[in-house]
């Protein structure tokens, strides 16, 4: 770091040290330490800064203000008692609508998905779209997550997922058996691997070599190890998603 | 949300949220509206918030959004790029000065600062919002949030050099009025 860096970094550390646990301040700092002329120049924006922040506390509310927003609280909420808007005919007729609307959804939504194999159930799953229950950029909190759940843990992922974002995971079901979703993310593309448990029974599934399927934007490969069945379901080429594996 | 927490969340950050919007505002009437508009939101949204600890920032950036929806953008929030960065020195007879100045000049000084860099440096002085939550409220990226503080100081200083001057000049102008020659 120049003093040229320490100084844009220095210029913006507050006075009231609020800042000091950000690691490039706490550089900067050290730096300021180091050379006087920078310290100099530092002491002299913190008094600036320290000046102004104590005229600005200088500025007081109205004397009303406090007691004018809490009487229109209690104002807004008397007027919820008297007359609550969902019974608003508008309201009643958008509630209707979206009821029948919710209905539509989910009957869509929530219909089973079927597939003959994993990798077919894992592409129309994917397909569908759905949502994640644990986000997380950390892979070893989405794996304590899983594992309160006792639900299958992804043991070993091939070492290029080191490379890739996480973005999260959720617990569903294939054929009566637990599968676990761990969803990653690198450069738009999205890697969604699904983990079942050998032990709950056979599927069809490859021991060792990937198995591969494409279905219109989305690739699928499956594969096995000691402990699970494994699918990886991407929308990024397929060489792509092989150079992963 | 129970009436004593809701006073209690008033107590606590009405006056860092009526500071932040005077400088936004530029006048005290529309400045304790925006604070009321910003507890009227919360009272019926912000109650479902599910951190509690988010409170602050919430209200901040409701404040935020509520004052830039009811204004027009400012035309010359567009010069950014031709400010001094504030990283020049600072003599010491300028930390004097601001010492010197009243509350109410300091904040007409604040107000004067183009808006793009009055949110976030107000946001700065109040020094209660951490630069993550200011980049939130303000819904840039820190690395902007940062710019913008070092240019907005620059503004900032200049401001209260114009009125610190301004009061020295009253001042003269009484003096060679009273002389009768300019």
């Amino acid at each position: 770091m120049n003093n040229d860096e320490a100084k844009f970094l220095l210029s913006v550390y507050r006075p009231n040290g609020r800042d000091a646990a950000d690691p490039a301040m706490a550089e900067a700092l050290a730096q300021a330490k180091r050379d006087p002329a920078l310290a100099a120049w530092f002491e002299r924006q913190q008094a600036h800064d320290a000046a102004v922040a104590a005229k600005l506390r200088g500025i007081a509310p109205p004397p009303g203000l406090r007691d004018a927003i809490l009487a229109g609280a209690r104002a807004t909420e008397n007027a919820r008692v008297v007359r609550p808007a969902w019974r608003h005919p508008a309201w009643l007729a958008a509630a209707a609508a979206l009821v029948i609307l919710l209905g539509a959804f989910m009957g869509w939504r929530f219909a089973p998905i079927h597939g003959a194999t994993l990798e077919e159930f894992a592409v129309n799953f994917v397909d569908r779209g759905f949502t994640l229950q644990k986000r997380s950029a950390d892979v070893a909190v989405l794996k304590a997550w899983l594992a309160e759940r006792q639900q299958p843990l992804p043991q070993t992922l091939p070492t290029e997922f080191a490379r890739l974002r996480a973005l999260g995971c959720r617990m569903l079901e294939f054929q009566g058996r637990e599968v676990s979703l761990v969803c990653f993310e690198r450069g738009g593309k999205e890697f969604h691997v699904f983990v079942v448990r050998r032990e709950a029974g056979a599927i069809d599934a490859p021991e060792t070599s990937p198995r591969w399927i494409e279905r219109g934007r989305l690739v699928a490969a499956a594969w096995s190890d000691a402990s699970n069945h494994y699918v990886l379901v991407s929308d990024a080429p397929t060489e792509t998603v092989k150079r992963l594996l | 949300m129970s009436n004593e927490a809701f006073t209690q969340l008033v107590d606590a950050h009405y006056t860092a949220l009526y500071r932040f919007a005077l400088s936004l505002a530029r006048n005290a009437a529309d400045a304790g509206d925006l604070v009321q508009q910003t507890f009227f939101i919360w009272a019926t949204k912000g109650g479902s918030l599910r951190d509690a600890a988010k409170a602050k920032s919430w209200l901040f950036t409701t404040l935020y959004r509520e004052f830039l929806r009811g204004r027009r953008r400012d035309a010359r929030a567009t010069s950014i790029e031709d400010l001094p960065a504030g990283e020049q020195d600072i003599a010491a007879e300028e930390v004097d000065r601001v010492a010197r100045l009243d509350a109410g000049t300091v904040m007409s000084a604040l107000q004067g600062v183009d808006e793009v860099f009055r949110a976030p440096l107000t946001l700065f002085y109040l020094q209660e919002l951490s630069y993550q939550e200011i980049a939130e409220t303000l819904d840039v990226p820190i690395g902007t949030v940062m710019s913008r503080l070092s240019r907005g100081k620059a503004q900032l200083r200049a401001a209260l050099e114009k009125e610190a001057v301004g009061v020295g000049a009253k001042v003269v102008a009484f003096n060679v009025a009273k002389g009768g020659k300019a």
